[in-house]
């Protein structure tokens, strides 16, 4: 590493925050996309905004590439450290500054993990919306970099529609504020909020946000129904968004998925070739008659059998095998990678079908789990890292649902982003004057092309795919691939 | 003033290169937006009109930018959905417009404003580029979110030409309770009371009257359990907060037009946080008002602009000035202008967007 850089570097950060030992950078080498690594040439860990600052400054002066890092958990490769650039850890930065439950907002940093913020407003019967599977450990500022969403997001939206003002450092080291405290958010004039959320790190970082809560609602009522038919479940979900009824969420797993969530958490669930999973949130009376409708739609959908949560305990039993269900496919198959394409929701069973057909091509077995909402799949290729060229035949597998996705007229994303795993993939979805457009933003911004430099964008030095298993976290339970 | 009416993306995109200055129009309903600039041509996108693709079990709809509201609204009514962002000018203006000024209704405090129900956009930039942005599927996270960059735009970076939006099933039936306290402090401490509970209010406004001030709220649900509801809402505002009066009002055309009687030559919106109502409204008590979406927004209208002004700037707040004669829309506090500055360099070099 540019030893100019780490001297300036040393004036920043004392020494056990500045991180250049071989086995100190190891543990930086992967996010949570294990099949790729990387180990960064030093990384830091600053405490305060002051030391972010100085920090991106210097990087653009030098012009070091950097990669800005909360947990480490995108599934893209979105925090995969640059080689021989700098890795700016954020979790010391985690403090929830204030909380306004009269005006329902937070201010926080963004190393701040997404469920404290909800266990920081539940005290005042708010929470923080946005859920992906991984928030009892993903960070705000990785929630920022990536939008991420979650099973609840068809109603209320993803990350961006949570977040009302931001500090940021540019990638050159400007220091801007834009939004503020009113649910308007950026309000008058455009919309910066929502350019900045989503840009996988690439605009610069978040130093201070500003988040909306949300009122805990008063009831859940979940349903589980169990199909001996993939798109017997499929077209139960069509049915009740013909019928008007906006769930909070509705989720379907596939006989794979369910098996592998069996053998991990024992939901009990039915022994079913599709579960579908319907939740309702709101106003006890109007939730009461919501459901009363609801069921009258499962019950001509060709459900073999259905369950209702009667408490807070069965809710959690039914949601504990879905968002479990990643972690345990790993008790079934040594390795897989997972997709997040979208498709309208009315092409979900052609979908599945195509899938299924890609599967016997492959030779691959795919456990889907999907949010069924708002078309986005999320299926799971297993396949044997030991075996030469099965982790090229899986990935070659999951560009063909890509592709799929696009034909359907969806994305090749719906909420784990572009990253490092899917910018080859970026210009299925987007003319090259579309994609040049987007360059010119970037360099308008980072001129220097640090910030994250090489993902995103389609081509590039690219390390080597490499052969990793699981996520120690993800075999522990702790997070998933949702 | 050269008026020009393209009649397609490639007739703007022409009109665009061979322009120096442009400014883009739908139905002119906000009439301080479109100040005029010597030299600029203006460009009326009411051509562009018309639905491209609904599909009501997608929950998403795409349509041309100089699409009239009304029509959007009435196609999506017959299917029995709405646009939960709730344009604010549901009878004059377009959806690109409505885009471009970031302007929703008091229903918008339900599910969200403009920029949590756009979905994507094609444009034609000020180098005369026709690209799209974003996607037309509920979910995507692919590529940076310029379509939710456009709004508030002002069409100052980019002209719409065709927006994907997402929509929802609406609900069929209301009910209207006026919650009247004395003092501006005391309908905002209901306010703080209805944020922390569990009532998921379909519109929540606040309204100075003559000696009072009323918080007008709205639930939606089903016929069967609004009498239930409206009961549970009217206990809990009367025993948890220091009203003095509670009433049922008939629902009507105008009750939730925030603007039906703000008549004065200057419209003015205002994006604020509740607890910056008290220091706004006492340096404005003089101007017409009322205040949206649960206190965030002040529609404020008089006959000068002056005051406001003053009170925008004591208060480092930014307006929106919808009509009037303006030299400039934006009024009050500086916008940000840093990472704004960034889009246009890239997307308007030649600064020819006005």
């Amino acid at each position: 590493m540019n030893q100019a850089f780490l001297k300036s570097l040393r004036n920043i950060y004392p020494a056990e925050r500045l991180l250049t030992r071989d086995v100190e950078l190891l543990p930086y080498e992967s996010d949570a996309l294990t099949a790729f690594s990387a180990v960064p040439g030093a990384v830091v860990l600053p405490v305060n905004e002051a030391e972010i600052i100085d920090t991106v400054r210097l990087c653009h002066k030098l012009a070091v590439p950097f990669v800005a890092r909360g947990s480490g958990t995108s599934l893209s490769g979105g925090s995969l450290p640059i080689p021989d650039g700098l890795t700016i850890g954020l979790n010391r930065l985690n403090r929830i500054k204030r909380i306004d439950p009269e005006q329902r907002i937070a201010v926080v940093e963004p190393g701040v993990i997404n469920l404290a913020i909800t266990e920081a407003a539940q005290p005042y019967g708010l929470y923080y919306a946005p859920d992906p599977s991984s928030q009892s450990i993903c960070t705000i500022g990785g929630n920022i970099a990536f939008n991420s969403g979650g099973a609840h997001c068809l109603k209320y939206g993803m990350t961006s529609n949570h977040v009302l003002g931001m500090r940021v450092v540019l990638a050159d080291g400007a220091v801007t504020q834009f939004g503020s405290e009113s649910i308007e958010g950026v309000g008058i004039g455009p919309d910066l909020i929502g350019l900045f959320v989503g840009s996988e790190g690439l605009f610069g970082i978040a130093l201070e946000i500003t988040v909306r809560l949300m009122p805990q609602p008063e009831l859940y009522r979940t349903v589980l129904a169990a199909y001996d038919d993939l798109g017997r479940a499929g077209d139960a979900v069509s049915m009740v968004v013909a019928s008007g009824l906006l769930p909070g969420a509705m989720e379907i797993m596939d006989l794979l998925a369910i098996k592998a969530a069996e053998a991990s958490v024992q939901a009990g669930y039915p022994d079913a070739e599709a579960l579908l999973i319907i939740e309702l949130e709101g106003e006890a009376p109007q939730v009461e008659a919501e459901f009363d409708q609801l069921r009258g739609i499962i019950d001509q959908s060709g459900a073999f059998e259905t369950r209702v949560a009667n408490d807070e305990e069965e809710r959690t039993r039914i949601w504990k095998g879905r968002k479990g269900a990643f972690s345990a496919v790993g008790r079934l198959s040594p390795d897989y990678v997972v997709q997040d394409g979208v498709v309208p929701r009315s092409r979900l069973g052609e979908a599945l079908v195509e899938i299924s057909a890609l599967k016997a091509k492959y030779q691959l077995d795919v456990a889907n789990v999907f949010h069924a909402g708002d078309g986005n799949l999320h299926p799971l290729i297993l396949y044997d890292g030991r075996e030469a060229g099965a982790l090229e035949k899986a990935e070659a597998l999951a560009g063909e649902i890509l592709a799929l996705c696009i034909r359907l007229g969806g994305s090749i994303t719906g909420e784990h982003g572009i990253g490092m795993e899917k910018r080859d993939y970026l210009p299925a979805m987007f003319s090259e004057e579309e994609i040049e457009i987007m360059q010119m933003l970037r360099l308008a911004i980072d001129p220097n092309e640090i910030a994250n430099r090489g993902k995103m964008f389609p081509g590039g030095e690219a390390p080597a795919l490499a052969q990793h298993g699981m996520h120690p976290l993800e075999r522990a339970g702790v997070i998933s691939r949702e | 003033m050269t008026v020009c009416a393209p009649a397609s993306v490639d007739e703007l995109q022409t009109l665009v290169r061979v322009s120096e200055r442009i400014h883009a129009i739908g139905k002119g309903s906000k009439t301080a937006l479109h100040r005029r600039v010597n030299g600029a041509v203006l460009a009326d996108l009411s051509a562009l009109s018309g639905i491209i693709e609904y599909q009501p079990s997608e929950y998403t709809v795409t349509v041309r930018a100089g699409t009239p509201v009304r029509d959007l609204s009435a196609a999506l009514r017959e299917r029995g959905q709405y646009l939960p962002c709730d344009p604010l000018l549901p009878d004059s203006a377009t959806l690109g417009g409505t885009v471009a000024g970031n302007l929703s209704g008091s229903r918008r405090y339900r599910y969200g404003g403009v920029r949590d129900f756009i979905l994507g956009a094609e444009v034609v930039d000020g180098m005369g580029r026709a690209f799209r942005v974003g996607g037309k599927v509920v979910k995507n996270s692919a590529g940076f979110d310029l379509s939710k960059f456009l709004v508030g735009s002002l069409g100052a970076y980019a002209i719409m030409t065709e927006l994907t939006f997402k929509v929802f099933p609406d609900v069929p039936r209301f009910r209207s309770l006026a919650v009247d306290y004395t003092s501006l402090e005391d309908a905002l401490a209901a306010i703080y009371f209805i944020n922390q509970n569990i009532f998921e209010l379909d519109a929540l406004d606040l309204i100075p009257l003559a000696g009072r001030w009323r918080l007008l709220t709205r639930l939606a649900g089903f016929d069967e359990t609004l009498p239930r509801r409206v009961e549970r809402f009217s206990a809990a505002m009367t025993h948890h907060t220091s009203l003095l009066h509670l009433a049922e009002l008939d629902e009507s055309a105008t009750l939730w037009d925030p603007l039906a009687d703000l008549t004065g030559a200057y419209l003015v919106k205002v994006a604020l946080s509740p607890k910056q109502v008290p220091a706004f409204d006492h340096a404005i008590t003089a101007a017409q008002r009322r205040y949206g979406v649960g206190a965030n927004v002040a529609w404020v209208a008089d006959e000068d602009l002056s005051q406001l002004v003053d009170a925008l700037k004591a208060c480092s707040l930014t307006g929106l000035c919808l009509r009037g004669a303006v030299q400039s829309a934006i009024i009050g506090a500086p916008l940000e202008n840093v990472l704004a500055a960034r889009v246009k360099q890239v997307l308007d070099p030649l600064g020819k967007l006005v």
